[in-house]
């Protein structure tokens, strides 16, 4: 018996792959862009259908925000005014094909050949998971979090040092 | 029934908000205006621009009351009134206005036009802008509350509203909620008068019509957050909850119109600089202050 729940999450996760098969098979980089992004908010919807709520809420917020703003970079940097011209999404392609296809082959052998040991039937309750997250958050995981935290604050700020000196060539010039 | 009845009342806001922003406009009060504005979009050829993204020209206007719509969804009009009261609300709230920048960006460079395109890349400058700002106060109304339950956050505010006790992230939110729904002073990507309309240049007829109600609810549901998580949502002497509720969105929904209406439209340029370099730290300290005063005084 099939029920209601699997019935969700087995519709997601082929929206999933779907819109994620759709980003190589336009030839726009807009396009390209939403599709990732609907391919991740599906990926946020497949985890509410797992009654993980935080991790589902999360994901759909955080995919909308930066697949937009790496839609708007990748106009920037491509030289195409506004995004409308047309370009091959694809490269080299036979490289790209066997990569996928041994990265889809090792994940579906780790899914099916470890043991995970005992499944949970029943889901904790959300407000549950969400204490037990902050908990993780700020006791054993902290360090973890806190590394990568200033690891990127570093990179943001390593970054815009090193645009600065350009800027102040081109007001020179 | 709840879903229902928040839907209507919603579309009654959306309504008068409509005639309020006609009165402002215009400087003549009329309450059938937005009706026969209506009708008249109604009637209208809804012409489709040569070459478009069909589906993004399409999905656009939807997307954006669909998104309008289900912010309303977690926000408690009255005790027991909500449609869902998810243990994630607050972030739901996040999540779903995060989707607004979406919209806007395929009514932009959906129809392949020139004014369009400008209006919809420029909106996501504005969110680069503006997103810190609705998330950053959202954390610290949540810290008072130690929940993203929304009806918690309305009893955490039994003893005195957000607006007294975390008066900082009121002002960030409030400013950031205009921005959310492209209100004048941050009416960049609509601009009338520069870009003949942005985003909703190529649209007519019917999806204009859609396009147009779909902003006006944004601009009813983002007071309805801003009463939930600041004015104390249902409380108040004497009247019912629902009706204070009710008169709460309105004053929030006409303050952010009138304020619109006095000031002149912001510089992109100048909008990101704002929030980056004062809004942020501002939305730090407030998460700090607030952080104290939870220990000291809840």
């Amino acid at each position: 018996m099939i029920s209601l729940q699997t019935v969700f999450i087995a519709f997601f996760g082929i929206a999933t792959i779907g819109f994620g098969i759709l980003v190589f098979r336009t030839s726009s980089m807009v396009r390209s862009a939403l599709a990732l992004l609907f391919s991740q908010t599906a990926l946020g919807a497949m985890f509410l259908a797992m009654q993980a709520e935080f991790l589902g809420v999360l994901q759909i917020m955080m995919m909308a925000t930066e697949m937009s703003i790496m839609a708007i970079f990748m106009v920037m940097f491509m030289m195409d005014p506004g995004g409308l011209g047309a370009m091959e999404m694809s490269h080299q392609k036979r490289l790209s094909i066997l990569a996928g296809v041994v990265g889809a082959l090792a994940t579906a052998g780790i899914a099916l050949f470890t043991p995970w040991g005992v499944v949970v039937n029943v889901a904790p309750p959300a407000a549950e998971q969400i204490r037990a997250l902050g908990t993780e958050l700020l006791g054993r995981s902290m360090l973890i979090f806190e590394t990568a935290g200033v690891t990127i604050l570093t990179a943001m700020i390593a970054a815009t040092a090193v645009a600065l000196p350009a800027l102040q060539r081109k007001r020179n010039a | 029934m709840n879903t229902l009845v928040i839907v209507l009342s919603l579309l009654a806001g959306a309504y008068l908000v409509a005639v309020l922003e006609a009165w402002l406009a215009t400087g003549r009060f009329r309450l059938a205006a937005p009706a026969w504005a209506a009708v008249a979009l109604l009637g209208r050829e809804s012409i489709v621009p040569r070459t478009p993204d069909r589906i993004f020209f399409e999905t656009a206007p939807v997307l954006l009351l669909v998104v309008a719509l289900l912010v309303s969804a977690v926000l408690p009009l009255s005790p027991g009134l909500i449609i869902a009261d998810m243990t994630t609300g607050a972030l739901f709230v996040n999540a779903v206005l995060a989707y607004v920048p979406v919209a806007l960006l395929m009514a932009g460079w959906g129809p392949n036009g020139g004014y369009a395109l400008v209006g919809g890349w420029r909106f996501l400058g504005q969110t680069i802008a503006y997103s810190m700002l609705i998330v950053m106060p959202i954390t610290a109304v949540a810290m008072r509350a130690e929940s993203l339950l929304t009806t918690a956050v309305v009893t955490s505010q039994g003893a005195v509203w957000n607006i007294v006790y975390q008066p900082l992230g009121f002002v960030l939110f409030f400013t950031a909620a205009m921005a959310v729904s492209f209100l004048p002073p941050f009416d960049l990507p609509t601009a009338g008068g520069e870009l003949a309309g942005g985003v909703e240049a190529e649209y007519t007829g019917v999806r204009l019509g859609v396009f147009r109600l779909g902003r006006m609810v944004l601009v009813v549901s983002l007071a309805a957050v801003t009463t939930v998580f600041y004015l104390g949502g249902w409380m108040g002497p004497v009247l019912p909850p629902w009706a204070w509720s009710a008169i709460k969105i309105l004053a929030v929904s006409s303050t952010m119109l009138l304020t619109g209406h006095y000031l002149p439209r912001i510089r992109e340029a100048h909008l990101l600089a704002w929030c980056w370099k004062l809004g942020i730290p501002l939305a730090l300290l407030n998460i700090f202050i607030v952080g104290v005063m939870v220990l000291i005084w809840p």
